[in-house]
């Protein structure tokens, strides 16, 4: 998202209040979203729900496509589209919500470093999982991404998709990682997520902030989608503080859920 | 002569580290310029190897919270700030002619002197433009704009993080401080026509003397020449080609070389700093100097 967008976001939309209408596009729920793209959403989901903004969930094939940036999720407010939590939380705080208000510079500069960390090695090694293993990538991903298009056009898309997450991950180093590599990555950073939460009900202790909503998002998706193995999830369940923090979030917030740690996606 | 010392000075740093590079170079520059194009984004899983290697040696006063802390940091540093100084030296149209192409073009043997800046300049450009996901970016206002507005951004929340303390955790240095350290030096030292990033970070007072702090204490003949440094630049309008300047542009040049690096020449220093100050950092600069003479 371009600096210029959101300055202009910004400054168009102060004064409006949050619409009853506001609505958030993913992918198709049960055949199509992947495990990276339903960590982002439910991310997004949890952060506009822990600030008391309703929001529909729609479910599109091509919500990619809509997307401003390329990115799922995006939000449709009023005449206003807004793609990934990041410039999300901007808008809304130029609406008047903001859950990171009470905290102070060191807090918040803690709170962006660690929503870092779970960019660059939670939602980076869902994104390797997905593509460059290749038994994921051809039993789920690949099979998953194509489902709502038929043939040639369903293969073409898959493999352009591989072959340019796999260019990504080249760029930033990530080609040369071993499938064990990349769990021991996943491993370091909850074991970091799960020092810093320490005995606190969340990141911050009583309130929650974007950083709970965006550590929620992955390690509920990561905990309730069937993978190839269940090394992934395995590796959060060996951290018990992690585990109720997020059945805590899944509680609290999604009532509708509750109770709702099974398997999801097939 | 000085290529010894710019091996022994990145030769530490690559030892630590499990390169992927296989030849070895013919200078000392050569591992410390590969290591810097390494050294891009998958930092952090290499420090966490590090860190869990010296089961945090030089970490080890620091609180499991803390540790955790230094990962989230680090990854922060990855993400916003690493690309715009990347940007800054290699990829800004001014700044890569007028400083980091001129520099390598006298400082590294035909024929790599014409061939290895061009080829790390695009492969810079392409790196960016696949992280962005933007297959059509070009070096300009906008793309500058969006990575250093991250880059400002990530500087001030540095400096939030440290208030008024010497050290991000307290009293005495770890690898955090190290690893920013190593980011921001060659900021402070290597003068740009272009240095909106310079700018800021001598805007953040606390952030300037932390680096300033250390180099005074674990570089101190950097230091010492810095003042005369200023002056000489202003003199000639940033020119590296004069004779008088030489060595101190290549004192500078193993900072810029092994910058992203010198967190792992820190963290075996700092291990063994922490228990005799003075006496072990002296082999280490006496060395250079012999080797430039």
């Amino acid at each position: 998202d371009s600096l210029l967008g959101e300055v202009l976001v910004v400054e168009l939309n102060t004064a409006e209040p949050w619409p009853e209408n506001a609505t958030l596009y993913q992918p198709l729920r049960e055949d199509q979203i992947l495990l990276s793209d339903c960590a982002s959403s439910l991310a997004v989901q949890a952060y506009l729900r822990m600030c008391g903004l309703p929001v529909r969930v729609c479910c599109r094939a091509n919500a990619e496509y809509m997307s401003p940036s390329g990115k799922v999720p995006f939000i449709h407010v009023g005449n206003q589209v807004v793609s990934e939590l990041g410039p999300i939380v901007q808008f809304t705080k130029a609406k008047g919500h903001s859950l990171s208000d009470g905290l102070d510079d060191v807090q918040r500069a803690e709170m962006k470093a660690y929503m870092e960390l779970v960019n660059n090695m939670l939602l980076t090694a869902e994104l390797y999982i997905q593509w460059c293993d290749d038994t994921t990538s051809s039993e789920i991903t690949r099979p998953r991404y194509s489902s709502p298009y038929s043939w040639p056009l369903n293969h073409i898309l898959a493999y352009q998709k591989q072959w340019e997450v796999r260019r990504k991950m080249n760029a930033i180093g990530w080609a040369g990682k071993t499938l064990e590599q990349v769990y021991e990555d996943v491993s370091q950073c909850c074991q970091a997520l799960s020092q810093r939460l320490g005995t606190q009900p969340y990141f911050f202790n009583k309130q929650p902030t974007e950083l709970d909503a965006l550590v929620f998002g992955h390690l509920f998706t990561i905990l309730t989608t069937r993978l190839t193995s269940d090394e992934l999830s395995e590796k959060i369940k060996s951290y018990s503080n992690l585990l109720s923090f997020c059945r805590r979030i899944e509680q609290t917030y999604f009532e509708e859920m509750n109770g709702l740690i099974i398997i999801v996606q097939t | 002569k000085q290529s010894k010392a710019y091996a022994k000075f990145a030769g530490a740093p690559l030892k630590v580290h499990k390169i992927t590079n296989p030849w070895r170079s013919p200078t000392g520059i050569l591992p410390a310029l590969k290591t810097r194009e390494e050294g891009s984004f998958s930092q952090p899983s290499k420090i966490i190897i590090q860190l869990r290697k010296q089961k945090y040696n030089a970490d080890y006063d620091l609180s499991a919270k803390e540790c955790a802390d230094t990962l989230a940091f680090v990854s922060l540093l990855e993400e916003k700030l690493l690309p715009a100084l990347i940007y800054t030296h290699w990829v800004d149209a001014k700044n890569y002619v007028d400083v980091t192409r001129r520099w390598y073009a006298e400082n590294i043997p035909f024929p790599l002197n014409f061939l290895l800046p061009n080829r790390i300049h695009g492969r810079q450009l392409e790196r960016l433009r696949l992280v962005r996901g933007d297959p059509t970016l070009e070096p300009g206002e906008q793309l500058e704009k969006e990575l250093y507005h991250d880059a400002l951004e990530c500087m001030t929340l540095l400096s939030q993080r440290l208030g008024s303390q010497k050290f991000f955790f307290g009293d005495s240095p770890s690898s955090l401080d190290a690893y920013v350290f190593g980011h921001l030096a060659p900021l402070l030292k290597i003068k740009l026509p272009n240095g909106k990033l310079q700018q800021h970070l001598n805007s953040l007072d606390n952030l300037r003397q932390f680096c300033t702090n250390i180099l005074v204490l674990y570089f101190p003949s950097e230091s010492r020449e810095a003042p005369a440094k200023k002056v000489s630049n202003h003199a000639d309008g940033g020119d590296f080609d004069n004779e008088p300047h030489k060595r101190r542009n290549q004192i500078l040049s193993v900072l810029f070389a092994v910058g992203a690096m010198l967190g792992y020449a820190f963290l075996s220093g700092i291990i063994t700093i922490k228990h005799t100050p003075a006496r072990l950092e002296e082999p280490h600069v006496d060395e250079e100097e012999e080797e430039e003479d």
